[in-house]
């Protein structure tokens, strides 16, 4: 028999699930992504480095400034080019922009209703209109922070190799600086909310993370290794969906807010350090729904970071100036991480500047594996103990727990 | 009135730039019944609906099924975004389907049914078609309003260039010298790249009528751009349509 989910709702992108159980027993789970493929490494072949950073943005609009950050570190990278400190905080506001953007819909928007029994936010919002509004501040926070950095709420096309279009102003960083003070109180009842809740998913053998804390120059695991991702990870496709899947040394491994956390925990600012802390017993033992608690903490540690970033950058006074590129032949790679994982984009680039080869791997394709073994053993828990739609809706859950991110998913070459 | 929300293939960013109304959601729910917004609700009701509005590209066979059973069950269909009006980013991937499934997925079976992306517009008619990755979102706003209210809603037909008129933005093509397509393409977004200093790079797809992209290919032609990179950067968004 084949116990078919339809179409999930409540994430990004058009995914379904089959569990397939004979005998009466959970034999096996995939995740389908149905999604149709979009081709963004063909796209951008033989196109100039200029104007790649804005194609990339469309791959996904809940993560659009991870795609254009990853891509101008990858191009770049290929250049040897290296930017200032200002251009490296400025760039690391615009991923917690992002990152308070993209968890704060996943927790309120989409996982909330699901603590308060509810099919959706709106209809939540009649009850706990609080609630969904303090999600909707902290939502409309980040992206007033995506658009100051990145041009626009979705797809600005402000984030350039060697620099920026335009550089913010003192005023909008103060008021940046001003939001994070306001909302910090939002952020801890969030943590508080999410703390609560029971856990569920498989336990990933490994974490995946970059060395720094939101972008780096290699990856690194939880078995201390630091590595770039074509030494230990492997891509293959799948009959049955249209994202591939990846392990790490052979093994099933995760990549998102709770890995962050699992490995890079030394990095956190203080309040979001005692949180962490606190809640360290639960959150080590790494079944994969605790990944919306360490999204929680993770709003508390970027309205704290995004205000000692700006207090740096007034200090300094804002130069706004870019590194002249000039195109040369090359090979680089951006390691960005995006809200919900790694995002890798590597590229190889004529001495005229266009890109000849591109390879984007993402974190819901990174966690595709994980994902199937946590339908599995949820699967296995649940069947036969609870009725049908129950455990149709734990399994739902248990996929939203990852934040997937299916558009993001749905395109990978290697030439 | 009865509200379906459908996402074909796309990246989800015109689905979500209706939840970035923020507290004007609210206002528009006291009009408007969501009947089905899979990225947002578990709650669906598969009866009939007064509006659908569908965004991104038919990709796949699924998309197909989705876009037909979103126009055979509402009265007005709404193409909503450059994907589902004029193909966006990856509708402008060139090749043919196999060769481009083998490149990416190291095979030419098509096990899942992809089809070449093509508009939601080339597939079914469509009361409204609103552009833009992604369209600005007042605008989605005012057209659902003026729908509930019975109000014709009023189509965009300038150029970007008028909102750079009317910001004040400096040109930067003639001051510059940047490929940018403001003069071709559709107005909406005020100028919003412009004013990063940046060129518009048409993401609201090509402006319906007295465009010139002749006239707009000759001049980048003259600042010294190579003619197959305009040749791709005038068809990034709006895949056949601009000719010249
Ligand atoms: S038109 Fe642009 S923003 Fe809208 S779904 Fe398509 S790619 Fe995303
Ligand atoms: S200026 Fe051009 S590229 Fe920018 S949003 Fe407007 S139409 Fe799109």
């Amino acid at each position: 028999m084949i116990l078919e989910l339809g179409e999930f709702t409540r994430v990004e992108g058009n995914g379904k699930a089959e569990v397939i159980i004979e005998n009466g027993e959970v034999k096996e789970a995939r995740v389908k992504i149905v999604e149709g493929p979009r081709f963004f490494e063909l796209l951008t072949l033989g196109r100039y480095y200029w104007d790649v950073p804005d194609l990339e943005a469309r791959i996904c609009a809940i993560c659009y400034l991870a795609h254009s950050f990853a891509s101008v570190l990858g191009i770049e990278n290929a250049f040897g080019v290296k930017v200032p400190e200002e251009i490296q905080l400025l760039r690391e506001l615009g991923l917690i922009g992002e990152i308070l953007e993209s968890h704060s819909l996943h927790l309120y928007l989409l996982v909330a209703p699901d603590l308060f029994g509810y099919p959706d936010a709106i209809r939540m919002a009649s009850k706990h209109g609080e609630i969904v509004r303090e999600g909707l501040a902290l939502k409309a926070f980040g992206n007033y922070i995506r658009e100051v950095i990145g041009g626009r709420e979705i797809h600005g096309i402000n984030v350039k190799p060697g620099g920026f279009g335009r550089y913010p102003t003192e005023d909008e960083l103060e008021k940046i600086d001003k939001s994070c003070d306001a909302l910090l109180r939002f952020a801890k009842r969030a943590v508080n909310i999410f703390a609560t809740q029971e856990v569920f998913g498989a336990v990933p053998e490994y974490h995946v993370a970059t060395d720094g804390y939101l972008y780096g120059e290699k990856l690194i695991a939880s078995d201390g290794e630091r590595f770039d991702y074509f030494e230990h990870i492997e891509e293959k496709s799948l009959p049955y969906s249209f994202a591939k899947q990846s392990h790490y040394k052979g093994s099933v491994f995760m990549t998102g807010a709770l890995s962050r956390l699992m490995v890079k925990s030394d990095r956190l600012t203080p309040i979001a350090k005692e949180l962490f802390e606190q809640h360290k017993e639960k959150l080590s033992r790494g079944y994969v729904s605790l990944n919306n608690l360490a999204q929680a903490i993770e709003l508390v540690y970027s309205l704290e970071r995004a205000k000692e970033i700006v207090s740096t950058l007034l200090d300094h006074g804002i130069k706004g100036e870019n590194v002249p590129i000039e195109p040369k032949e090359g090979e680089g790679i951006g390691y960005v991480e995006a809200p919900r994982g790694v995002l890798i984009h590597h590229y190889r680039i004529d001495e005229n500047g266009n890109i000849t080869y591109s390879n984007i791997i993402t974190p819901t394709a990174l966690n595709h594996a994980l994902m199937e073994l946590s339908l599995y053993e949820e699967a296995r828990k649940q069947y036969g103990t609870v009725d049908e739609n129950f455990l149709k809706h734990k399994l739902e859950e248990t996929v939203r727990a990852f934040d997937p991110c299916i558009s993001c998913s749905v395109h990978f070459v290697r030439l | 009135m009865k509200l379906g929300v459908f996402e074909l293939t796309d990246c989800g960013g015109c689905a979500l730039n209706i939840l970035f109304l923020y507290e004007k959601l609210f206002d528009l729910l006291e009009f408007y019944d969501i009947k089905e917004f899979h990225m947002a609700s578990s709650f669906k009701e598969h009866d009939h609906l007064d509006v659908a509005i569908v965004t991104g590209t038919v990709s796949c066979q699924r998309d197909l099924e989705v876009l037909r059973h979103a126009r055979n069950y509402s009265n007005y269909l709404i193409a909503l975004g450059t994907c589902a009006t004029h193909g966006s980013v990856q509708g402008a991937v060139e090749g043919k389907l196999r060769d481009k499934l083998e490149k990416v997925y190291g095979t030419r079976a098509n096990t899942m049914k992809a089809l070449d992306p093509k508009p939601v517009v080339e597939y079914v008619a469509v009361d409204f078609a609103l552009p833009g990755c992604p369209y600005d979102k007042m605008e989605i706003y005012q057209l659902l309003l003026d729908l509930a209210k019975g109000v014709e809603p009023i189509k965009k037909d300038y150029p970007v260039c008028i909102e750079c008129k009317l910001n004040e933005y400096e040109c930067v093509l003639v001051k510059k010298g940047l490929p940018c397509l403001g003069p071709i393409t559709v107005g909406g977004c005020n100028a919003i790249c412009v004013k990063s200093k940046l060129g518009c790079i048409g993401c609201r797809g090509p402006l319906p009528k007295e465009a010139n992209p002749a006239g707009e290919f000759e001049i980048l032609k003259n600042l010294g751009y190579d003619e197959e990179y305009l040749r791709r950067k005038f068809k990034t968004f709006a895949r056949g349509e601009l000719r010249w």
